[in-house]
């Protein structure tokens, strides 16, 4: 094994700059593999966030996006009326999309006590907004911005301050709450409210209600009733396609890292052919110089994989840091999971090992007096 | 080292080597016979393409005949698998070549010792035979130095000195002093010489050196992959 270890660092060293571009051309197709591998996964949560609610949501029937939407009071009035028995409450939400400060968020007003008692919203630190040009944002928008309680945003022209921050229980969008009385003042009343909230009772069907709400004239002459969770499938069917995306970026990494690995090691031995035949020609045989020049393939894969991982996380961390991606105003987190990490270098060292085994074996087939060429 | 007793001999008849150059059939040596006994110094000359260098190849079991028996310190060579041929080379055969194919990336000493860790000595058994040898050969001062800080006259000799490593029966010079002056050239043949008459192994060297034919015990001459002239003294 010390002769071994020896005589690899040796002829490592000895052809340095090989080595390096050996080293470099492998670090290349790690990195691409754990980026795609960090994409893949990002799409694959995005794709993934789940919405616990019962809640019944209300939607103009024309409207492709909420923001699009435009409902009147009574919309709501004969919500309650239609199943009285079956729903606790309904109340208005203003809507919006908007750039802010280079991030597109989203705005959403509802009533102070709805946003705290009727909505999936937890407040995770500091407090509701309580009075005039106040406002809480969601944890997805921290992870997008570089927001923080007490910071001022101008919206609409209108400085707004964080008191808290809060986690919704669906896809982790990027978004403003703020009180209703904050939405009308910002954007008017002229043009209603683009989502109406139906909250259940406990013991209430989601499907039935929707169902009995949706087959009422005073209903589907202008809007259309969804359950928030698929309102949310609705919303984000943008998913679908990432996930199939995510899919394809999946095989492409683990095609990166399987053909990128064995041709960057078989290319190396290549190189070396007649040094490899001459030991074959003093008496190693295959067993031993397959040992050999695994372990030399080894050392150089990772030494490698320990380049490409430190240049992977350092990409996303800066990525993370200063140029969050957001899709839909939700924000897509790229992380270097260990089981894409483990499953790499698994990999790595795997078609490093074929790439050997394949080289070596085909010494059998070599005329060996190409050594006098 | 202490002087090899008997073995070392050599048995061919009826080599004949054909390569394939496209569709074209070549025939690279045919109806050779060649016997030497334990110990012999052989020369064999031609010109170039005579076959010398594929004869030494098929020799020392680095190619194979297209036809004929051969065998090598009594090991019979017709037919054998190629992990059995590496060992064959590994146990019984030291090479020399006229580039002295070193390995660029090791000091004089570990080049020397490669054969001894082919055939599984220790690390330290491995390098205190190694240095002998390069003292045999009278470099132990430049152990430490690579091919590249060699002369080509050190370079061979470091090559020899791998060659005797594994204490081979037979030694299959090519060329071993086309790449050098005359100075060298004539130090590498009494070194040669020394280790034939000290040791007893038996030398097979293909060669132009004029120097080498008059040492020879027995010398041949190749033209167009047959022998045309054989001489013993």
């Amino acid at each position: 094994m010390r002769a071994l270890g020896y005589f690899t660092l040796r002829d490592l060293f000895h052809d340095g700059w090989r080595s390096l571009l050996t080293v470099i051309s492998l670090a290349v197709v790690v990195v691409s593999f754990l980026l795609l591998a960090a994409l893949s996964q990002a799409y694959l949560s995005f794709g993934n966030q789940t919405q616990a609610s019962t809640n019944l949501m209300i939607i103009d029937a024309n409207a492709l996006d909420p923001m699009e939407s435009y409902l009147p009071e009574s919309i709501l009035q004969a919500a309650a009326q239609i199943a009285p028995t079956q729903i606790l409450a309904t109340f208005p939400s203003l809507f919006r999309h908007l750039d802010i400060q280079g991030h597109i968020l989203q705005i959403r007003a509802v009533p102070l006590d709805d946003m705290q008692n009727r909505l999936s919203l937890t407040l995770l630190q500091g407090s509701w907004p309580a009075g005039a040009q106040q406002m809480v944002v969601t944890d997805g928008l921290i992870q997008v911005t570089s927001w923080k309680i007490g910071t001022i945003a101008n919206i609409y022209g209108k400085d707004f301050q964080v008191t808290g921050i809060v986690r919704s229980s669906g896809s982790q969008f990027a978004s403003v709450w703020m009180t209703y009385a904050e939405g009308l003042s910002l954007f008017g009343s002229a043009n209603g409210f683009q989502i109406g909230y139906v909250q259940l009772t406990p013991s209430a069907d989601p499907d039935k209600v929707r169902a009995i709400l949706q087959s009422d004239p005073r209903i589907n002459a202008h809007a259309a009733v969804y359950l928030e969770t698929s309102l949310a499938d609705r919303y984000n069917q943008v998913n679908q396609n990432l996930l199939n995306l995510s899919l394809v970026q999946a095989v492409i990494s683990l095609l990166a890292i399987t053909f990128g690995t064995y041709n960057a090691i078989r290319l190396s031995l290549t190189e070396r052919g007649h040094e490899i035949l001459l030991l074959h020609i003093l008496g190693f045989t295959q067993a031993k110089l397959r040992l050999f020049l695994f372990t030399r393939s080894l050392f150089l894969t990772l030494a490698a994989y320990l380049v490409g991982w430190g240049i992977a996380w350092a990409f996303i961390t800066y990525q993370g840091l200063h140029a969050p991606i957001s899709i839909q105003a939700a924000p897509l987190i790229l992380s270097l999971p260990a089981s894409s990490s483990l499953l790499g270098l698994l990999l790595s060292i795997s078609f490093a090992f074929l790439g050997v085994w394949l080289t070596t074996g085909s010494l059998s087939r070599r005329d060996l007096s190409a050594l006098q060429d | 080292m202490s002087k090899i007793e008997n073995t070392g001999s050599i048995e061919a008849s009826g080599l004949e080597k054909v390569y394939l150059r496209g569709s074209e059939k070549v025939v690279a040596l045919s109806s050779i016979d060649l016997r030497v006994k334990a110990g012999e110094f052989v020369v064999i000359t031609g010109h170039s393409g005579s076959g010398k260098s594929t004869l030494l190849h098929i020799l020392g079991g680095i190619d194979r005949p297209t036809k004929g028996e051969l065998s090598v310190n009594q090991i019979d060579l017709t037919g054998i698998s190629e992990a059995a041929l590496t060992r064959f080379r590994r146990d019984n055969i030291g090479f020399i070549f006229q580039f002295y194919n070193l390995l660029p990336s090791l000091n004089a000493l570990d080049n020397v010792i490669m054969p001894f860790l082919a055939k599984g000595f220790s690390w330290k058994a491995a390098r205190e035979r190694g240095a002998v040898l390069l003292e045999q050969v009278g470099l132990s001062h430049r152990q430490k130095h690579t091919p590249g800080e060699l002369s080509g006259g050190e370079q061979q000799r470091v090559a020899i000195a791998r060659a005797m490593a594994i204490e081979p029966c037979v030694i299959l010079a090519d060329e071993p002093t086309g790449d050098l002056d005359t100075a060298s050239a004539n130090s590498i043949v009494s070194l040669m010489e020394n280790l034939n008459q000290r040791l007893g192994i038996t030398f097979i060297i293909a060669t132009h050196n004029l120097h080498l034919v008059e040492l020879a015990s027995s010398s041949y001459e190749l033209l167009d992959g047959r022998f045309t002239q054989a001489s013993e003294k």
